[in-house]
């Protein structure tokens, strides 16, 4: 069965200090650190690209993982902000640049803030519909590219940063169930115009008190499982303030859910893999991961451990 | 609902969200500003009240409700 290897990360050497960026905004210091609850912001230099941060995301991968690149199948790339305006499609670049073989399928997908979630469902479903053994999943989605500089909304909250995930037949952790949903009439909550990102704080605030608890909570019952079975939840680090508030409305422990986005800010479909990378060696044996925002998307799914034999 | 109620579920839903605050009658027409509830406790307090009322309070509405007394209006209003 397929399922998730090995996970790697990348964070771009270029940093904003979130504190500084206060002082601009002419917004409370103790804000941004205890409720946004980021101090630092990783930034996509001049030279940095989707694909140069999925490579590196990549070379952190081989450090972790014996990986072929001859054995490689297929690669998916999650963004919406893509080199070349995804045209061609970013996986495509990362091929050429990997050095892929030619048999190898590569695709792009579209997804904000549920797109690990989702995209992780996406790969394996492809893979094994195509008896393939071996894929490479990568999230990477530079919001910076798009923020509006005069708007603290946003400017406070988002991190660059890249992931890559190996599908293959030999997993640590297979998906158990998911669930996923959206509400595309409020998409107009947070969305690209003209002047660059717009977000409707109140109504992605609501969004994801309310709607997301619900479906963390369907997906437990529909796996017959309660949070105490989980060993570990791993929610999108939207920010501290709105985190704190939905895992505690989902009737999740406190300590099983970490909060980690002082030195990464909202990393969008970036952000799971960014703490399941860091959580791998503690060796859960139940890992709820949600996500959830652009769209309005939520998905939410259980990852099990594969038990060695 | 009554006003007693609406004004109890405002203040109970205000003192449980926002750090060090303990609401009373002279309070009511304050701005939550002045009562030291920022922007994100604003946010959680009227979803709260909205929850605990039973009545759906829009993005747009909620803006204009920037006293405990105007919420206390407004769920009376319903």
């Amino acid at each position: 069965m397929l399922g998730i290897q090995s996970v790697a990360s990348y964070l771009p050497k270029g940093r904003v200090d979130n504190l500084e960026q206060a002082d601009r905004f002419e917004t409370d210091r103790e804000f941004v650190e205890q409720k946004i609850g980021v101090a630092t912001l990783p930034r996509f230099e001049d030279t940095d690209s989707v694909v140069s941060a999925c490579v590196a995301a990549f070379d952190r991968l081989c450090g972790k993982a014996n990986i072929d690149k001859s054995e490689i199948e297929c690669v998916v790339l999650c963004t919406q902000n893509p080199d070349k305006g995804g045209l061609p499609h970013n996986s495509a670049l990362v091929h050429a640049a990997l050095e892929l073989p030619e048999e190898c399928a590569c695709f792009d997908i579209g997804l904000g803030c549920s797109g690990y979630v989702y995209g992780l469902s996406v790969i394996q479903s492809f893979m094994a519909a195509n008896r393939m053994k071996r894929g490479l999943f990568f999230t990477c989605d530079p919001y910076s590219r798009i923020l509006d500089h005069d708007d603290k909304n946003t400017c406070l909250l988002f991190g660059d940063a890249a992931s890559v995930t190996l599908i293959s037949e030999t997993p640590r952790y297979t998906l158990a169930t998911a669930k996923f949903s959206t509400k595309g009439a409020g998409s107009d909550a947070l969305q690209k115009t003209a002047n660059g990102l717009e977000m409707n704080g109140r109504a992605v605030f609501n969004f994801a008190l309310q709607d997301v608890p619900k479906q963390i909570k369907r997906t437990l019952v529909s796996a017959e499982l309660t949070a105490d079975d989980i060993d570990l939840f791993l929610l999108h680090q939207g920010s501290r303030f709105m985190l704190e508030n939905t895992i505690k409305r989902a009737g999740i422990p406190a300590e099983k859910a970490p909060i980690r986005l002082s030195a990464t800010g909202n990393t969008v479909s970036s952000s799971i893999p960014l703490l399941l990378e860091e959580e791998l060696d503690n060796r859960p044996r139940r890992i709820l991961m949600s996500g959830f925002g652009v769209g309005l998307s939520w998905a939410t799914a259980i990852y099990e451990e594969v038990k060695s034999s | 609902m009554n006003r007693e109620e609406a004004v109890k579920i405002v203040m109970s839903m205000l003192e449980k969200n926002v750090e060090d605050l303990e609401m009373s009658e002279d309070k009511m027409d304050k701005t939550l500003v002045d009562l030291g509830v920022d922007s994100l406790d604003i946010m959680l307090v009227i979803m709260d009240v909205g929850e605990a009322a039973g009545v759906s309070i829009s993005d747009d509405e909620a803006e204009g409700l920037d006293t405990p007394e105007k919420i206390v209006d407004f769920i009376l209003g319903r």
